[in-house]
């Protein structure tokens, strides 16, 4: 390219920069005030041949629903939301005179999902208070410790578990940190001051680069400075070529276990929040994948959120890549500012690819596959994007996410399913209507012919905080209802 | 001495207009919605194995800044009528806090079907 061309095009990038520096965010997070919900709906749009109804409102904090072998539904109230609101996390039945009926209830949340196998339920305690746990809830309510001490009391949790064709209960164990290293970003979480020992734990033996990272001491509020490094609890310096040992639990990680209780074993690692997991009906398991936000120590630029498939064994990149990229390169640069620092000296493996790859900053949790012709889209996963948590994971220009997807894995196309009837994306809040607010969890009924979204309802998010509104959870029900 | 290729004004011009063109384009309001959702303007389906690859194209390199073309953590371009020649210069070479996607990474091939595809995804449901 000629010199003169490269010189205007250097101009207009540094203008763009400048520009995108001093846009402001508009998450749909970004809501003034939040009406009183009234869920229609007529506004939400779905594509051609399918209708959608209302089957439950009022819901506090709402992650996932679960059948029995009754085929009962039944709603997990996660008890916990971020903006460190906690509640009371309750495994609810739908009885058939419309009302609900408390099957058990905990603190430990936030209770993340559940599964229903060989006559009980298998539930996740995500453990922001009392580290991560699966139990066993028997119809009854009676409680059985499957496994605890998992490190769930970071930024990500204990994730929803699933039955794998083995038998096994498989659950995915979100990442304590954004990248990887204790920051003032994990005190605006909460858990800095309550676990102050919380860090990242590897699933094998790491060596490092030694890469620290100096900031506030948001430990104790103090303009004293500290350094804290990669895999260690705040205030904790590393030095090059430092290990450090792997283990079970750990972070960052898809584990499995007996449903009768035993030893954990690892079955994927390098993962960042592995929230939703399911397996398709070849019996590969796939797993959803929230991208790193833009906040903290190290910081990570346009870091896609994505669809895996999961390979026994394989370690998925995090915290060295995003969606299969190393991310110590330009593109993953904050804008005006520098690119993320390797942390590990030595790389497990060369990550493999998404199946898919989704919007940055949309948070794809939950998710399960079409198995049944009656309903369509055999193959296809359908994701529910639980929608941005801009300006604090980072700035978007407009909403990203409120609504529900398919993807076909194999070319890892992706198309909208049910969104808000709007000119312009994001939650029903924000666009002031009756339709989909957050999201959080799709399921479909043991017919596999009805699928069932779980919304968790408002949850407003501004620089100064995140405020999620109680009992504004709903669930949702799509059923197709004509030929496409 | 090499002597240096003639280049005429047009592309003297060119090069730096379409820059400009781009960075106002990016934030400039479009043209009509941006929204291509196929609950709302229906299924996008391709129409020629270049709309088809240019998908896939699009999905593995496009999509997490641009979700299904409508703005996210970069603007929309759904609704921008940037010609192809824009396309292939930005994708190339970046712009701001995009960044440049190599022949190595995107090779000309692909790119030509991805301007098919952006082309024809504009035109569905706008």
């Amino acid at each position: 390219m000629p010199v003169r061309s490269k010189l205007a095009f250097a101009l207009a990038s540094t203008l763009s920069v400048a520009c995108y520096s001093l846009h402001g965010s508009e998450g749909g997070g970004e809501i003034d005030t939040a009406s009183r919900r009234a869920p229609n709906p007529n506004d939400v749009a779905l594509a051609d041949g399918y209708s959608i109804d209302v089957v439950a409102v009022g819901l506090t904090f709402p992650t996932d629903v679960v059948f029995d072998d009754q085929q009962r539904l039944h709603v997990v109230e996660g008890g916990y939301s971020y903006g460190e609101r906690f509640t009371t996390a309750r495994l609810l039945r739908f009885e058939t005179n419309e009302t609900w009926q408390t099957v058990a209830e905990g603190r430990n949340g936030p209770w993340t999902g559940a599964v229903f196998h060989q006559g009980n339920f298998y539930v996740s305690e995500g453990g922001q208070l009392e580290g991560g746990r699966i139990v066993r809830i028997t119809p009854k309510g009676e409680r059985t410790v499957v496994v605890e001490g998992l490190p769930g009391r970071g930024d990500h949790h204990t994730n929803r578990p699933v039955v794998g064709p083995d038998g096994l209960l498989y659950f995915g164990q979100g990442a304590s940190t954004n990248s990887g290293v204790v920051g003032e970003d994990s005190k605006d979480f909460g858990w800095l001051k309550r676990f102050p020992e919380q860090h990242d734990i590897p699933c094998q033996d790491i060596t490092l680069t030694g890469k620290n990272y100096e900031t506030k001491d948001a430990l104790r509020g103090t303009d004293a400075r500290v350094t804290t490094g990669a895999y260690m609890a705040f205030g904790t310096p590393t030095k090059p070529d430092q290990v450090v040992k792997g283990s079970l639990p750990c972070t960052g990680s898809i584990m499995r276990v007996n449903s009768s209780g035993g030893p954990l074993e690892l079955v994927a690692w390098g993962l960042r929040n592995p929230f939703g997991l399911a397996f398709d009906a070849q019996g590969v398991l796939y797993a959803t994948d929230n991208g790193a936000d833009e906040r903290g120590s190290r910081p990570i630029f346009g870091s896609a959120d994505v669809l895996w498939r999961i390979e026994p064994g394989a370690w998925y990149g995090w915290p060295d890549f995003s969606e299969g990229r190393a991310v110590d390169q330009d593109r993953y640069a904050p804008p005006g500012g520098a690119r993320p620092a390797r942390l590990l000296a030595a790389h497990p493996g060369k990550p493999p690819k998404p199946a898919a790859y989704l919007a940055v900053h949309a948070s794809a949790d939950g998710v399960d596959f079409s198995t049944n012709p009656s309903f369509g889209f055999v193959g296809e996963a359908f994701i529910a994007i639980f929608g941005d948590m801009a300006p604090r994971v980072g700035k978007v220009i407009s909403p990203v996410g409120f609504k529900v997807v398919r993807v076909d894995p194999k070319t890892g196309v992706v198309r909208d399913f049910a969104v808000n009837r709007s000119e312009k994306e994001g939650p029903a809040s924000l666009i002031e209507s009756g339709g989909l607010e957050r999201p959080i969890a799709v399921r479909f009924d043991p017919s596999r012919t009805a699928l069932y979204v779980v919304d968790f309802g408002v949850l407003a998010v501004s620089d100064e905080g995140i405020t999620p509104r109680a009992g504004t959870g709903v669930v949702w029900r799509i059923r197709r209802t004509g030929a496409r | 001495m090499t002597k240096r290729p003639h280049r005429s004004f047009a592309f003297r011009v060119v090069h730096p207009a379409l820059a400009l063109a781009l960075v106002a384009s990016a934030f400039a309001t479009g043209c009509g919605s941006e929204r291509r959702s196929e609950p709302l303007v229906g299924r996008f389906a391709p129409k020629s194995g270049a709309e088809t690859h240019g998908e896939r194209v699009f999905f593995t390199f496009c999509h997490q800044c641009h979700p299904g073309g409508e703005a996210g953590l970069g603007p929309a371009i759904n609704d921008k009528p940037v010609p192809g020649a824009a396309i292939r210069l930005q994708v190339r070479e970046g712009l701001g806090a995009m960044p440049a996607f190599e022949a190595t990474e995107i090779p000309d091939r692909d790119l030509d079907d991805l301007i098919a595809y952006l082309s024809a995804l504009r035109e569905h449901g706008g």
